[in-house]
């Protein structure tokens, strides 16, 4: 369990977290979600105290980090993949993290094993992708078995495969007990792996729910793409009480408030004919670039051809 | 795909004691480690061996008139010729491990897993200590035994390590050595820059005292006493840029004083600053 009580930090004029209060519960994977410069990063470098708020506090099962017995043990953490002495072999470097409580060369070799870095662990990590740093990064967070596990955008870097892991790995982590925060600044990435949404934005919170109310709340759930040549006939068979619907061009519409099979359902109740149906996430996108809109930091400038 | 957490692994309170065992294998599994360690024994044995045929005659200065250029040093001096050199060197080392994290950002995973930071800095010293200890000795006896053996096999006068002051000069050596190792080291951590603390490390150890004492007057020669090359010249004997009038002891005592203040110089600035 992470709490973070109006947890603050300024870089001299720059307010880069501005009182964020949250708890991030054990259990369940909560997915820490903002636009770059959100203020993601220093949130969690201040969990680990690697920098001092400068006011609010945060606590990592109920102590400061700082305090903590074995902190290896408490938290792991991936902050920054690169963040590696490129001179050392991956084992090396596992061991000296292990070293600091008491870990040796047993658990060193089964956590290679399970991040799949085995038969590369003898060589220096700068000879290391990207995507076998933020492995290697993964088995150090992983290495004490921590309760609490900080991910700051784990998924860089990956591809499929590895995506698909890490997405298992959390899953097993959580349906263990333990806490696990991993941030990113896609929706994409979070709406496959979160639980729980935690979205800010200008290093305030902006959203903290449950994945489902984030879709409820944010424009009536996901929608139903249908195309239909009787889409004229369909379309009031579908209307009722929490249900919209959009029109996009003709023959084809859009549809909140009612799932794919209902719409089919009713449909073939009446004899009519659907080319298409196709349930959309889009809103959830949607959703959370509206949410962050204003509080995008740098917005991207498009260069017009001279 | 088999994941993660099989079998609990049993973890133990982060310590001092472990902290260094952890920085010992930071040390250990760098090769730049061995391979600085190894120039720093060549340097002194090197220049040792050099100097003392240069005194017996028997290789000359190509560029000087002839006569043995190290007449005047004395066997001691002769011996200890690649001092100087090395001691800019292990400064250089220091730097290195006081900084490189800095410079991969692998201090974050140091911080985290050592939070109470002033264990960074003394486990990093200790593991240093580790091997500039050994490294020191066999540099400096080996140059002393090596010249001793090219001074004495040609007839050279030679000295004893029985002989009054010669095995404290040699100690006094590996002494400072492993002072400059750590100093580097703290101002690494303090600078947050190899180069910056290698600069610093060669402007106060080398060009600060030879500027100082040529530039200021006389009076400031007490002040000048207190720099760190001029307070080892005191128990080294070994014509340290600087000169010393300071007692072996009080030498002792003024370059210990630099370690330790800049030692919790940089453990406060570990505390204060962010990573
Ligand atoms: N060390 C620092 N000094 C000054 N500003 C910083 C520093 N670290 C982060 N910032 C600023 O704080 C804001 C939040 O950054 P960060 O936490 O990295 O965001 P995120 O991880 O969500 O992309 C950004 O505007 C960033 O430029
Ligand atoms: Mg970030």
């Amino acid at each position: 369990m992470i709490e973070l009580e109006r947890l603050t930090k300024k870089y001299g004029a720059k307010t880069a977290v501005d009182g964020i209060s949250a708890t991030i519960k054990p259990g369940i994977i909560t997915g820490f979600l903002g636009p770059n410069g959100a203020g993601k990063s220093t949130t969690m470098r201040m969990i680990v105290g690697l920098d001092r708020p400068t006011s609010g506090t945060a606590l990592v099962n109920g102590n400061r980090y700082a305090a903590t017995r074995a902190p290896l043990a408490e938290v792991g953490a991936l902050l920054d993949a690169k963040a590696v002495d490129g001179g050392r072999s991956a084992r090396n470097h596992l061991l000296a993290l292990g070293a600091t409580v008491g870990i040796g060369k047993r658990r060193v070799e089964d956590v290679l094993a399970s991040v799949g870095l085995t038969d590369v662990a003898h060589r220096p990590a700068k000879s290391f992708s990207l995507g076998m740093g933020q492995r290697l990064g993964i088995a150090a967070a992983l290495l004490a078995e921590p309760d609490v596990l900080l991910l700051d955008e784990p998924v860089n870097g990956l591809d499929i495969d590895g995506i698909q892991w890490i997405r298992e790995l959390l899953g097993e982590l959580a349906a263990d007990g333990r806490t696990v925060l991993l941030s990113s600044h896609l929706m994409t990435e979070m709406q496959l792996v979160a639980d729980h949404l935690i979205v800010i934005g200008q290093g305030r919170i902006l959203a903290d729910s449950s994945i489902q109310d984030f879709i409820e709340e944010s424009g009536g759930g996901s929608a139903v793409v249908v195309v239909s040549p009787d889409a004229g006939l369909l379309a009031p068979l579908l209307a009722g009480d929490g249900v919209t619907l959009t029109t996009r061009e003709p023959g084809r519409f859009e549809v909140r408030g009612r799932t794919a099979p209902e719409i089919g359902d009713i449909a073939s109740g009446h004899s009519l004919r659907i080319h298409e149906l196709t349930p959309t996430q889009a809103s959830l996108e949607t959703a959370y670039l509206q949410l962050t809109q204003d509080s995008v930091e740098y917005a991207g400038t498009t260069r017009k051809a001279a | 795909m088999t994941i993660a957490l099989e079998r609990p692994v049993s973890t133990h309170a982060q310590s001092l004691a472990r902290g260094i065992h952890s920085e010992w294998i930071k040390v250990r599994t760098l090769r730049s480690t061995w391979i600085g360690l190894a120039t720093v024994v060549v340097i002194m044995i090197g220049f040792g061996a050099l100097a003392a045929a240069m005194a017996t005659g028997s290789v000359t200065d190509p560029g000087g008139d002839g006569g043995p250029p190290f007449a005047g040093a004395g066997p001691l001096g002769t011996a200890l010729s690649g001092a100087n050199l090395a001691v800019l060197l292990v400064g250089v080392l220091g730097s290195l491990a006081g900084a490189r994290e800095y410079g991969s950002r692998m201090i974050t995973a140091t911080v985290t897993t050592m939070p109470r930071r002033w264990q960074v800095i003394v486990a990093k010293s200790a593991a240093l200590a580790a091997v500039m200890i050994p490294t020191a000795v066999i540099a400096v006896m080996g140059a002393y035994g090596v010249a001793m053996g090219i001074l004495g096999a040609n007839g050279n006068a030679t000295v004893a390590l029985t002989d009054d002051g010669v095995l404290s000069s040699l100690l006094g050596m590996v002494g400072y050595l492993v002072a400059v190792a750590v100093l580097g080291l703290c101002l690494g951590s303090l600078l947050r820059s190899v180069a910056g603390s290698i600069g610093t490390v060669v402007g106060g150890l080398l060009i600060v005292p030879a500027l100082a004492s040529a530039l200021l007057p006389d009076s400031w020669d007490k002040v000048l006493q207190l720099l760190p090359s001029s307070a080892a010249a005191s128990f080294t004997e070994v014509g340290m840029a600087g000169g010393s009038t300071l007692s072996a002891g009080a030498g002792a005592a003024v370059l210990i004083g630099w370690v330790v203040a800049l030692m919790a110089g940089a453990v406060v600035a570990i505390h204060r600053r962010d990573v």
